[in-house]
């Protein structure tokens, strides 16, 4: 089900009321249901999958408990739960491109490789609850959660429905452990919840899948635009990925927080980062703090000598644009990160910063290097969006040779003034969230606030239908 | 129930009750400022509705592709609507055609039309094919079912919000191919001794028997052709239809209006069903033919037979079922409907 459409509208208040009106032992199936029911609206049949990856992970997490002074057979048991919650990843994430990528190989080289194809669309973020999975066997594994002996509980931790689809990744002891507590009625909770929703639905809505129309112009047939317009056009993804991306997590927390769980914050102000490895500190939070904990730390983080580190970094970055889909656009936007985050180690050693005494000199260098990292990202959003390296190359080639010709996009005053206040707003929460900003005006303005957001909401929004960017994940 | 759980449900309510009060003066803000451009960009439909009250005109023509196919080879390429015109020079015809509209879209388009308009008849397209589930349930549909939702009788914003949040029918290609094979499956039909007990065994039998070997047809696009046609037209009709509740609701709008309401049952290839598909098709087309003459004659409207009139000849699309006709066949047509309203 997806959260902009009418159906979620009506599923949404129903399960929130039945949460509360039934007493707490009953609320992990209620939850349970819906969550199953919410995944199945796409296609039901892939709930097996997900099954799947429930069933060996909780499996895992238990025997892990119980052989905890074996340290061999725990982690035998580790690295079998990971390889089979991986192997399902694989087989219908990566299956079909890598065969493809062997049949070419073998081409190359003049010899007969049948490509194996498996006909199926990949099941809604399966990567995101693939990640959620393995966090859980793995901080068992480390003892810093104990295993989850209900196996209701433990499906709902992996399935609860706010961010069953596209995240934010969770840990069990942030999600598992609110699952178990009861939660009473409270008007905080509902109040924060639905501006959350009310937020993410007009980032998504409004913002991003008005941008999108945009962008689609642009990347479908990059040559019959300007190198303006396809400037515009790249700029136009960078905001419409982060609504898009941002909105989602909202509707997310939102959801969550209206029945009284708090899930992690996604993101931070992404855009408004000095340096690219602020930008990941800042954006899609729940996932490189994944990768931080469960890849780059065990690597040897950066407690290693500097080419370690690098190697380190660079693996993460990669495996990181992997993650993100099969193909190999996303893994080089990827490395690309990974490349960029080796090279600033070195040049913040410099402190150029120590350097400058006047404080609006700082800020002036502070502003710089904000836009220097956004021009940067914006430019490596392009190789992430691109279809395909033939497309990326048609991008860039009328990028380059149509700097004379007139700009062709006529961009609506509605998509400007949307793309300000989204920026504004951007700017407004950096020390807060939307709910909570919101909570600390008068209530004029908050409900001023509502009531242009509902309209910009139905009223300005796209009637093309743009999935979440990160559904195909 | 705790005081804490009283007080928080009141300033829930409290809340809600201001919630329908901002949403009732957003609905009057969205009446007065997009309302009419939203009608104009999203909803062509309202556009026609306007027409009878615009233009003028005592009949209304409401069709679908029919009307205005035409041959590049045809010397008069005049819409049926035209040449109907032409043929009552005492009466002016309002065209309310569109590609791929059925009765559901026709009910809205006369249901919007002015009060105030000078529509005395109403001339109603009937095409067999839409009441199969190919078309019930076609690709097409989705553009349609957006267009209507800006129709429906209802505040303004509420069908914005429906327009924005996607409240309307709009299948995936799984889900669509999903239903048409399940209603294949379901209805069956009333031939005695006949093999096939629905379309989908019907076509599966047809698409497989490898009679592509035994001579009875040239090539595969034939019997592509003659699957088109049991799947199109191999139903049992009966109340239970879509279309049917459409053309019902159409038949109770027109006596509250009093306009004079006519039923035109195109005309399908039938020469060329009984030669791919034998002679059950044309059976059954023909029971269901019967079942709309006298369900409807029964409540007054004048329904015209159109069902075999036009020969095989005449009909200038020869690899798809379609009902798009040659001037010859749209002639026919419309003179048969010029004869029914006078």
């Amino acid at each position: 089900m997806l959260f902009n459409s009418i159906e979620f509208l009506i599923f949404f208040p129903i399960v929130t009321l039945l949460f509360y009106l039934l007493p707490h032992k009953f609320r992990w199936l209620l939850l349970l249901a819906a969550s199953c029911f919410f995944y199945m609206w796409f296609i039901p049949k892939y709930i097996l999958i997900l099954l799947i990856t429930i069933l060996i992970d909780y499996t895992a997490g238990l025997l892990i408990f119980k052989w905890k002074d074996s340290p061999s057979k725990k982690r035998t048991c580790l690295i079998v739960s990971i390889i089979s919650t991986c192997a399902v990843l694989f087989i219908f994430k990566y299956l079909n491109f890598c065969s493809a990528n062997l049949v070419a190989l073998a081409q190359h080289f003049g010899w007969s490789h049948p490509q194996q194809v498996l006909n199926i669309a990949l099941p809604i973020g399966l990567s995101f609850h693939t990640f959620q999975s393995l966090s859980y066997v793995i901080e068992v594994y480390r003892g810093h959660q104990k295993a989850e002996r209900h196996f209701g509980y433990y499906a709902l931790y992996v399935m609860f429905y706010p961010q069953l689809v596209t995240g934010p990744i969770e840990r069990p002891q942030n999600l598992l452990t609110q699952l178990h507590r009861e939660k009473k009625l409270q008007y905080d909770n509902i109040a924060n919840g639905l501006r959350l929703i009310l937020f993410g639905l007009f980032l998504k809505m409004v913002v991003a899948d008005n941008l999108g129309a945009y962008v689609d112009q642009i990347y479908e047939d990059p040559h019959a635009f300007s190198s303006a317009d396809i400037l515009l056009g790249m700029i136009f993804y960078s905001f419409q990925i982060y609504g898009d991306f941002f909105g989602y997590s909202s509707i997310a927390l939102g959801c969550a927080l209206a029945m009284g769980f708090t899930l992690i914050d996604n993101f931070k102000t992404p855009y408004l980062s000095d340096s690219i490895q602020e930008f990941w500190r800042r954006w899609h939070i729940s996932l490189s703090t994944w990768f931080r904990d469960y890849l780059y730390i065990p690597l040897g983080g950066n407690r290693v000598s500097i080419p370690r580190w690098a190697l380190n970094t660079l693996i993460v970055f990669t495996v990181c644009g992997i993650w993100h889909g099969a193909n190999w656009t996303f893994m080089i936007w990827g490395f690309a990160y990974g490349v960029l985050l080796c090279l600033e180690r070195p040049l913040r050693s410099i402190h150029i910063f120590d350097k400058i005494s006047s404080k609006s000199g700082k800020s002036i260098l502070k502003g710089l290097n904000i836009l220097k990292t956004f021009i940067i990202v914006t430019f490596l959003w392009s190789i992430f969006r691109a279809p395909s390296f033939d497309s990326l190359h048609q991008l860039y080639s009328a990028l380059y040779h149509n700097f004379t010709q007139p700009m062709q996009l006529q961009i609506s005053t509605i998509v400007w003034v949307a793309l300000i206040l989204f920026i504004l707003l951007d700017i407004l929460i950096r020390q807060s969230r939307f709910d909570q900003w919101c909570s600390q005006k008068t209530g004029l303005v908050r409900w001023s606030i509502y009531a242009l957001m509902i309209f910009a909401i139905i009223v300005f929004s796209s009637v093309q239908q743009y999935p979440f960017i990160y559904f195909q994940f | 129930m705790k005081e804490n759980t009283k007080n928080t449900l009141r300033k829930i309510g409290m809340k809600l009750l201001l919630l329908i009060a901002v949403l009732a003066v957003l609905d009057v803000l969205y009446y007065y400022t997009y309302y009419p451009k939203d009608l104009k960009e999203q909803c062509s439909l309202i556009n026609l509705s306007q027409k009878p009250a615009l233009e003028g005109g005592d009949i209304i023509y409401l069709g679908e592709s029919s009307n205005h196919s035409f041959c590049e080879a045809d010397s008069d390429q005049r819409y049926i609507c035209m040449m109907l015109d032409d043929l009552l020079p005492d009466h002016k015809v309002c065209n309310l055609a569109k590609d791929a509209c059925h009765a559901g879209v026709f009910y809205d388009i006369m249901w919007n039309i002015p009060q105030e308009s000078a529509v005395k008849t109403a001339v109603v397209t009937v095409n067999m094919r839409s009441f199969s589930s190919e078309w019930i349930n076609s690709d097409l549909e989705t553009a349609l079912q957006k267009e209507q939702v800006l129709m429906k009788q209802a505040p303004a914003l509420y069908k914005r919000l429906l327009l924005a949040f996607k409240g309307y029918t709009h299948w995936t290609e799984e889900e669509r191919g999903h239903k048409v094979r399940k209603d294949l499956k379901r209805q069956r039909f009333n031939i005695p001794d006949f093999p096939y007990h629905n379309a989908s065994e019907w076509d599966r039998a047809l698409g497989k028997s490898g009679m592509l070997f035994d001579g009875t047809y040239p090539s595969w696009d034939t019997i592509a052709l003659a699957c088109h046609y049991i799947k199109d037209f191999a139903y049992q009709l009966d109340d239970k239809n879509p279309r049917i509740k459409d053309f019902d609701r159409i038949v109770k709008l027109c006596q509250e209006r009093g306009w004079k309401l006519v039923f035109n049952i195109l005309a399908d290839n039938m020469d060329q069903i009984e030669a791919l598909v034998g002679p059950e098709l044309p059976q059954l087309m023909k029971q269901n033919n019967q079942y709309i003459m006298d369900r409807y004659q029964s409540q007054g409207v004048t329904v015209i037979d159109n069902y075999n009139v036009v020969r095989d000849a005449d009909f200038f699309e020869r690899d798809f079922p379609t009902e798009h006709y040659t001037q010859t066949g749209r002639l026919t047509i419309a003179r048969n409907i010029a004869e029914a309203i006078r």
